[in-house]
């Protein structure tokens, strides 16, 4: 089902939630709400599910206005951080529940019910745990049952508030790649909120950054991390390097440090260049003033990649580089030595009031 | 049982597992297993016969009657009117909310003489209350109520309300998308939440009436056979310095009540019994 989000407006007393939000969500994606806590994802999410009033706009289903429709009737299913799961249910009747209390015309019959849980459970794989209680079961398995017991009533939207939020990583890592491939077999139009990047990046197929109750990019994985188009998307999404300076001429100078960036020509006398540690190359020589002197500070080496932080030695700052492990062996670096970093791939923002 | 002692205490954590339990059983038999056990060892002067005599007296048997029937009724009026107030203290905000939620302890505080005082003025058939109604409610077993709700009311008020305070609104919320309506969401979601906490405050309110004699005698008539309470014949019998009958007729009190209040008990573990696995 396609959902349209019409110029929605929010407020909690002064406190502006959501401030004019219009998003098109095509049938069958699998769209990540992401964003740090206080941006308004939880609110435009709850919005979706009809548990939250809306001040200003319009939500559309498949074209239909149901701005006023009551959760009861959107047909959506809501999947909550915390499970909210039934405590004095098992597991079947927690799963059976939605529908259970359909009324008496639209109910399955008892077989049918015991038919579609039993599927459902061996989906979530918790066939042997029908019985249990929820307090009989783990973080993971409990999110799971929840998961069973949205999909129970076929909803055709699955709303997720933070569902991995509340467990540990290697659980949340099994239960994302198992989303991902649940939607792959249901096509079921699917938003979930997230504050954690990788797994925005992870699971969906398209990304809504949002801040402070605004939009502030929307696109592919991909698109997103490539390409942020405001300093708040770059910082969000993975760690960033900053360099301070003047931009005059396509050129990003600072001090002795001087950086072509040919594709901004205007000249500010505050711009930063953001640029991702895997961007940032360590050679030892300077070969040209493209290049500045820094520090290395601690060398972090796990897995292929090695992080490297060091100290930048004409300012007080600090950065972060990120190389392969062979290419870090042929350099024969150490802590305490002196380096030369080169951004390879450097984008220029111009600070209006945006401050980190 | 010695070998389960013995594993527990290797297993625990926390220290002074025999210091508390030695502690709590000298406390529980000095505060109340030893008063009532002379209960028991008075009634045991009588012979069988009359001590079944004494017991089984029609006048006893009707008072018992009334005792927990009256507290029954009443214990189960609080149960439907408790619930209620402490709903409303928890979900909604309204002026003077505070003064309400204080009012709600006053039974407790109050002597309870000053309640059946206040109540049989009240409900007399020409007090304030009493006058609207063609039947008696005063010096009726309806009026022993009365005063039983009175005083059983916090009972259930201030079990059930933190319970409801901390129901979390995600459940409601998770049925309410799930399809349900409001009526179903309450009784499938928030009532067998709660009924842990109403059989609880149930009970108390169901013991405290049991016992309740103050405010009971005033309102209540006490004409024998109609409106005598068991502790009222308890009490006359203690005036007439007929010690042995008197804890003869206690000792039927306790032992049902205490019955009755571990059959509660029991289906107090049943319903538990899914929330505290471990």
């Amino acid at each position: 089902m396609s959902i349209h989000i019409q110029n929605v407006s929010k407020a909690f007393g002064s406190f502006q939630a959501l401030e004019d939000i219009s998003i098109d969500i095509e049938s069958g994606e699998l769209i990540a709400l992401l964003g740090p806590s206080g941006s308004g994802k939880t609110t435009l999410l709850r919005i979706l599910a009809g548990l939250e009033g809306l001040d200003e706009g319009a939500i559309l289903f498949d074209g239909q206005n149901i701005t006023n429709v009551s959760p009861k009737e959107r047909e959506v299913g809501f999947v909550f951080q915390h499970y909210a799961l039934f405590r004095h249910m098992t597991v079947f009747d927690n799963v059976a529940y939605g529908l259970k209390v359909r009324p008496r015309k639209t109910r399955p019959s008892k077989e049918e019910i015991k038919k579609k849980v039993t599927e459902l459970l061996a989906l979530v794989k918790l066939d042997n745990f029908a019985d249990r209680y929820p307090s009989q079961l783990s973080g993971g398995q409990r999110q799971r049952v929840a998961l069973a017991r949205a999909l129970a009533v076929e909803p055709k939207v699955l709303l997720l508030d933070e569902p991995f939020g509340a467990l540990d990583a290697k659980v949340r890592k099994e239960l994302r790649r198992w989303l991902r491939k649940l939607h792959n077999e249901f096509h079921v139009t699917s938003i979930f909120v997230t504050h954690d990047q990788e797994e925005a990046l992870d699971v969906a197929n398209r990304i809504i950054v949002m801040n402070n109750g605004k939009i502030e990019q929307v696109g592919t994985p991909e698109e997103v991390y490539e390409h942020p188009n405001s300093p708040f998307v770059y910082d969000f999404l993975g760690n960033v390097n900053l360099f301070r300076g003047r931009l005059h001429k396509g050129k990003l100078t600072q001090g002795e440090f001087e950086i072509d960036v040919p594709t901004y020509l205007d000249s500010h006398d505050d711009a930063v260049g953001y640029v991702r540690p895997h961007d940032i190359q360590i050679e030892k020589e300077q070969l040209n003033n493209e290049s500045v002197a820094a520090k290395i500070v601690h060398i972090h080496m796990v897995g292929p990649i090695v992080q490297i932080e060091l100290k930048r030695e004409d300012v007080d700052e600090y950065l972060e580089a990120e190389i392969p492990k062979e290419h870090y062996k042929q350099l024969h670096i150490k802590n305490g030595d002196t380096v030369y970093i080169r951004p390879k791939q450097l984008r220029v923002f111009i600070p209006e009031d945006y401050s980190i | 049982m010695e070998l389960t002692l013995k594993k527990r205490k290797r297993n625990t954590i926390i220290p002074g597992f025999s210091l508390t339990l030695g502690y709590t059983m000298l406390y529980l038999s000095v505060i109340v297993l030893l008063p009532l056990s002379m209960v028991f060892f008075n009634t045991l002067s009588l012979s069988w016969s009359e001590l079944w005599e004494t017991i089984a007296h029609p006048r006893a048997v009707a008072s018992y009657k009334l005792s927990f029937g009256t507290a029954l009724a009443a214990g189960l009026i609080n149960v439907v009117f408790g619930t209620i107030i402490a709903w409303v203290l928890v979900r909604y905000q309204f002026p003077g909310k505070r003064i309400v939620d204080g009012l709600v302890d006053l039974p407790f505080a109050l002597p309870t003489a000053v309640a059946g005082i206040a109540l049989a003025t009240l409900y007399s058939p020409n007090g304030w209350i009493g006058q609207f109604f063609d039947f008696k409610i005063a010096f009726t077993p309806i009026g022993i109520v009365i005063a039983l709700i009175f005083i059983g009311l916090p009972f259930v008020v201030r079990t059930v309300q933190p319970v409801l305070q901390n129901l979390s609104r995600e459940i409601e919320e998770a049925s309410a998308s799930l399809g349900a309506t409001r009526l179903q969401t309450f009784t499938k979601v928030i009532f067998p939440e709660l009924l842990p906490a109403i059989i609880t405050g149930f009970s108390l309110a169901f013991a405290r009436s049991l016992g309740e004699y103050g405010s009971v005698v005033f309102i209540a008539g006490n004409m024998p056979m109609k409106t005598e309470i068991t502790p009222l014949i308890i009490m006359t019998k203690l005036e007439q310095y007929d010690y042995v009958g008197a804890t003869a007729i206690a000792t039927v009190m306790l032992v049902t009540s205490f019955a009755l209040l571990l059959l509660i008990n029991i289906i107090q573990w049943y319903t538990n019994r899914k929330f505290n696995v471990q």
